[in-house]
């Protein structure tokens, strides 16, 4: 795989967390920290088709879809809905998130254990590369994950932008209290942004194998990516993790390749830190994220000034 | 029974100084610190990184800091074993630069607050951790990454079936002058002003207080704590492995713990630590009897991971005032008020 193509299924990926992410933070108001686990949960489902059932992990992913969104609306009517009723601090949601993400890490490491018992191969470090074919040359991954996050996006937009439901949940996304008085259940938005992040990320969960090795721990360390496309992007605009999630990934892998050929493959550990630094300098010039800066004032003052 | 007893007793000891710290920030601070786990990481870099590249500069070795560590601890420990001075001296040293290197890491670290809203700084804090966790994990030329490295023993002079013992009271010790700072630090118009912020920091700014001074000052501190924490545990452990150093152990836990005891009451911190320590120590020293009793397919240590994430949600749900309810701040001049109140009425 080349270093562009790597760079661009990276991307995909992490665009379809980062939607997710946004989603659920503009609905129910709580940076979701188990966003990453809810991606290995993904991996594993295929892990378990492939070695049970022999099934290539790209059938599984319509699988990995629905129940992904079990999970991520068992997540919010069992652990989110009870803390937010109880009208709980955004604090204490964020701590909540935190511990769901220790226990799916058990559930999963669990999990793994289990499998490998059953199949007498180990199944706490895995790649699906081996299983990967081109296509006229170019890697499988390249298409897959740019046909699932076109269609993904593009059916986002239809239901957001040419159904009623669609209307009613932007309704419900910029303001809620308005939207439940003109009658909008803004429940039902809460419970179908859940269920859209857990089926993204699952998504997504199926499909980073071919890009990178997992193991039950993976979230933990691809969180940081996925909140700094979210905070790029803009926490409070589903647009903002398209556009994050792109930038982000592009300058973890290219950039830091690019720096490599400089100083040497030393800086390829330091691929983190890249996103840390770019989250870090975006929330300094601007804490709401690109597409929180107001882009005419901008042009508009800077066109008026002598 | 003896060797469980002094190991609980140091883990409540190394756990003790760091959620006492953590409930400064986030007790009566108000600041989401998601980021503990830096700071005891840098009491390990102090001494692992820096108090090892000292020892090794002194005595003029060569080579990656990997190998000659392990040359510098074998020549600390001579020298500690023929006179004691040496390995107290060590300590103190190692103590000193971590609290330093801590207090700056703490100041620096905190300044993204200045701009953010508390979710916004949460996920900022556990994002610059997370970050530095894997650099000096994956870097093997800072702390030895996951190869780690080698500590000279300070207790070399003692013999070795008393090290973990005397070790074990040094570092409660150091624990214990830890809560009676902190309680004399927040028993005193500086912890109220710290409530005062974490419930509303614009009042605190209209009465002409510096609110990000304020916060400055207290990560500073907290993360000064923390990081003797850290150089404890690696003093103990006479080596470094920053794979040791993962925001489960070092953030989550200490949450679940002041969450546990009581957030905003020292005393119930320490009654949370207690507990959870006991917990987790019995819980490990009988994994294996665990795993067979359950016939469990799985290790322990995710059962553990599943343990902790759920008791944490269900102290979230059921009393997340923790165990012990905080307590409003008594300083001494409020003391003679109420007393001459007191007298008053009778």
């Amino acid at each position: 795989m080349s270093v562009v193509e790597g760079a661009i299924v990276y991307s995909n990926l992490l665009v379809l967390l980062s939607v997710g992410l946004t989603m659920t933070y503009i609905t129910t108001g709580v940076p979701n920290f188990a966003q990453g686990s809810f991606a290995v949960f993904g991996s594993y489902i295929s892990l378990s088709l492939l070695r049970l059932y022999e099934v290539h992990p790209y059938h599984t992913i319509p699988l990995a879809f629905v129940l992904g969104g079990f999970l991520g609306v068992g997540v919010y009517i069992l652990v989110l809905r009870p803390l937010i009723r109880r009208e709980a601090s955004i604090v204490i949601l964020m701590i909540a998130t935190l511990a769901l993400d220790l226990i799916l890490l058990g559930i999963i490491g669990a999990y793994s254990d289990f499998l490998a018992g059953l199949t007498h191969r180990s199944a706490t470090r895995f790649i699906f590369t081996p299983y990967d074919f081109n296509i006229a040359g170019i890697s499988a991954i390249l298409f897959t994950s740019t046909a699932v996050i076109a269609i993904s996006i593009l059916a986002l937009f239809i239901l957001l932008y040419k159904t009623k439901f669609g209307v009613a949940l932007r309704a419900s996304m910029e303001n809620p209290d308005l939207a439940e008085v003109m009658g909008v259940n803004v429940e039902y938005t809460r419970l179908f942004s859940w269920f859209l992040s857990g089926a993204l990320a699952a998504m997504a969960g199926t499909l980073l194998p071919f890009r990178q090795e997992i193991v039950p721990s993976t979230g933990a360390i691809i969180i940081v990516s996925i909140f700094a496309a979210s905070i790029v992007g803009g926490l409070a605009n589903i647009n903002g993790a398209l556009l994050g999630g792109y930038i982000i990934g592009f300058s973890e892998s290219l950039l830091t390749y690019n720096l490599s050929t400089v100083f040497g493959t030393g800086v390829l550990l330091y691929s983190k830190v890249i996103s840390l630094s770019v989250l870090v300098v975006m929330l300094i010039l601007a804490p709401r994220g690109l597409t929180g800066i107001n882009w005419r004032r901008v042009i508009w003052s800077k066109s008026s000034s002598p | 029974m003896e060797q469980i007893i002094i190991t609980i007793a140091l883990w409540f000891g190394l756990y003790t100084i760091v959620t006492l710290s953590l409930n400064l920030e986030y007790g009566f601070a108000g600041i989401p610190n998601f980021g503990r786990a830096l700071a005891v990481l840098m009491g390990a870099v102090a001494v692992g990184g820096i108090v090892n590249r000292i020892l090794i500069f002194a005595f003029g070795l060569s080579g990656d800091i990997i190998v000659a560590s392990g040359q510098a601890r074998t020549l600390a420990n001579e020298l500690i074993a023929s006179n004691p001075v040496y390995g107290i001296g060590l300590f103190i040293l190692c103590l000193a630069i971590a609290a330093i290197l801590g207090a700056i890491t703490g100041a620096l670290f905190i300044l993204p607050s200045a701009k953010l809203s508390e979710d916004y700084l949460a996920i900022t804090l556990l994002a610059i951790s997370e970050v530095a966790f894997m650099v000096c994990n994956y870097n093997t030329a800072i702390i030895g990454g996951y190869y780690g490295v080698s500590i000279p023993d300070v207790l070399a002079f003692v013999p070795g079936e008393k090290r973990m013992v005397v070790f074990t009271v040094i570092t409660v010790l150091i624990a214990l002058f830890v809560y009676l700072f902190i309680e004399r630090l927040t028993h005193s118009p500086y912890g109220r002003l710290l409530k005062a912020m974490r419930e509303n920091e614009d009042i605190v700014e209209a009465y002409g207080k510096n609110v990000m001074m304020l916060r400055i000052k207290t990560a500073s501190i907290g993360a000064a704590i923390a990081s003797l924490s850290g150089a404890l545990y690696s003093l103990y452990s006479v080596n470094v492995i920053a794979t040791s150093f993962s925001r489960v152990e070092w953030t989550f836990y200490p949450f679940l713990m002041i969450l546990l005891g009581g957030v905003g009451n020292n005393r119930g911190v320490v009654v949370g630590t207690l507990t959870f320590v006991t917990a987790k120590i019995l819980l490990t020293m009988y994994k294996h009897e665990i795993t067979d009793f359950l016939h469990l397919p799985f290790e322990a240590v995710w059962l553990e991971y599943m343990m902790f994430g759920v008791l944490m949600y269900l102290i979230l749900l059921y009393r997340p005032e923790g165990l012990l309810r905080e307590k409003p701040i008594f300083t001494e001049p409020i003391k003679k008020v109420i007393g001459r109140k007191v007298k008053a009425a009778e």
